[in-house]
């Protein structure tokens, strides 16, 4: 087998490169608000990471004695609702754009996990919150969990509840975005379809 | 080599000059900007929980019927199945049989016997009833608590700070059961649902929240549009504020008839819930469905600007041509 150094320092290379994350220029194609929805997307979840460091290390459930935490349980919740909204707009632009031409098939394959590991990241922070909305469904959802044998996964503990949220949720979805951006970074944002009208061609022209 | 046309794309386009730093700062000011504008605005919404102390208080004779069934083994918990017990009513899949017992409760001793033995050490008229009811047969203790619910449910009422009904069969239930009561009331019944001998912290509040569970919750979260059936968890509770609407497909999916009236709704639902996920996910591989954005055009809204630039340059090439 190759040298596992090599193979690492090639990989390495294009992916911290500088021309791979910091571009001077783009394609003519990828301009103006639609291309801007995976940033708002990406910069929300940002946002979300800097609310929660706050949150989190300040202790669960301060907000409902603090006024400065309540305020950052507000940035956190509001943040959570612009990361889900920019990711739909997003979803829809890159489903509406056939994303996926051109090798960029595990780009989609990436985002698309991203969004259903995003689910449960999102869901595990309204459990830990406390409030009626968090009681209801910890005990509603469960039922769910339980049919599907997953039973471990225990919605009513908030203990485990916060160490999914804060620590095993975040983790892997961080993860995930992250080789979701690697890819888009490396492979370039998909190019126009071509402008001839769809009855021109047909399949394997 | 042939571009399948689920592939097909432009090639000639040009590259220009653009400050992606710039950009990436311009979206996190955005989102920073509008975050704390929301949150300015209008807050965090928390709709107060459904505490134990709160649902004995208001519904005295509610909350005894659901202590008395931990007793006979007939509550939601009492009969769960895994991974609480061995119980059979929310039984929905083999899968669930397999997974085991994770998070074993006895919904008597945990909700109701563990808790009065320690009211009793600050109450002692407490001890005798609990050791008659202790000492009984299994099946004398489900007799006394089934007459006990079936007396609640037709003539329980509150009355001098207790729950009466007409005389009968009971054994030490009514004595046992308004003991709970008052635990409740005093709001330290939490802390006996939330005991762990071997460690002083209180992180897993699972028997507080599993003692609500059924009728107590479905009675606050039924006002409130949160039921399964209002497509409960796409709403918040507090009205006006946005939850996980981001959840609609699954709820919707709650909603169809065959699976709303299964025993297995949940198990139904969320599988087909993963299968449409997984068809979105597997879109650039499922022949058709990966055309479907050509034939719809909305690209063609989106990249409007460089279809007209495109058409533009190649008609004044044209002319220069020609000229």
């Amino acid at each position: 087998m190759a040298n596992w150094t090599t193979t690492a320092r090639k990989a390495s290379s294009a992916v911290l490169s500088v021309d791979t994350w910091l571009p001077e220029t783009m394609p003519e194609y990828a301009q103006g608000f639609m291309y801007m929805l995976g940033s708002l997307t990406a910069s929300s979840f940002v946002a979300l990471i800097i609310s929660g460091v706050i949150l989190a290390a300040n202790g669960p459930a301060t907000w409902s004695y603090n006024g400065p935490m309540r305020f950052a349980a507000a940035t956190h919740f509001w943040s959570v609702q612009a990361f889900f909204f920019f990711m739909m707009l997003h979803l829809w632009r890159v489903f509406f754009t056939g994303a996926w031409r051109g090798g960029r098939r595990e780009t989609w394959l990436l985002g698309a996990v991203a969004l259903i590991i995003a689910i449960p990241t999102a869901f595990t922070g309204f459990l830990i919150n406390g409030d009626f909305y968090s009681q209801w469904n910890a005990v509603q959802a469960k039922d769910g969990l339980n049919a599907l044998g997953l039973g471990w996964v225990n919605l009513p503990n908030a203990g485990q509840m916060f160490g999914m949220h804060v620590v095993v949720m975040p983790l892997v979805l961080s993860v995930i975005i992250f080789g979701h951006i690697v890819r888009v970074r490396m492979k370039g944002v998909v190019p126009p379809y071509p402008d001839h009208k769809v009855n021109d061609v047909k399949e394997g022209q | 080599m042939a571009t399948r046309m689920d592939d097909e794309m432009v090639h000639d386009y040009k590259y220009v000059p653009e400050d992606f730093m710039k950009h990436l700062m311009s979206t996190l000011g955005i989102i920073v900007v509008l975050v704390l504008i929301l949150s300015a605005v209008f807050g965090v919404p928390e709709k107060p929980p459904l505490t134990i102390k709160g649902y004995a208080t208001n519904r005295p004779v509610s909350f005894e019927a659901v202590a008395t069934r931990d007793l006979n083994g007939q509550g939601d918990i009492a009969n769960y199945g895994p991974p609480y017990n061995n119980g059979t009513g929310y039984v929905e899949s083999d899968l669930q049989k397999i997974s085991g017992i994770w998070h074993p409760i006895n919904a008597e001793q945990d909700f109701i016997l563990k808790p009065l033995s320690m009211a009793a050490s600050i109450d002692p008229s407490i001890s005798p009833a609990l050791r008659t009811f202790e000492s009984a047969s299994r099946a004398q203790q489900i007799v006394w608590a089934n007459n006990y619910e079936k007396a609640l449910s037709a003539h329980g009422r509150y009355a001098g700070g207790k729950v009466v009904v007409p005389a009968g069969n009971y054994g030490p239930v009514p004595t046992l059961i308004n003991a709970t009561l008052r635990l409740g009331k005093s709001g330290l019944m939490s802390g006996s649902l939330t005991r762990n001998p071997n460690v002083t912290t209180r992180f897993n509040n699972q028997n507080y929240l599993l003692f609500l569970q059924g009728q107590p919750l479905h009675k606050a979260a039924a006002p409130l549009q949160l039921l399964g059936e209002q497509w409960g968890i796409i709403h918040g509770a507090v009205p006006g504020y946005p939850a996980a609407w981001w959840m609609t497909i699954p709820t919707w999916i709650y909603q169809w008839p065959f699976v709303a009236s299964s025993p297995a709704a949940d198990a139904i639902a969320l599988s087909i819930g993963f299968a449409f996920w997984l068809a979105l996910a597997l879109t650039p591989w499922i022949p058709g469905w990966n055309r479907v954005p050509r034939y719809l055009g909305v690209y063609k809204l989106i990249w409007k600007d460089f279809y007209y630039n495109r058409a533009k340059a190649q008609k004044e090439s044209e002319k220069r041509g020609i000229s």
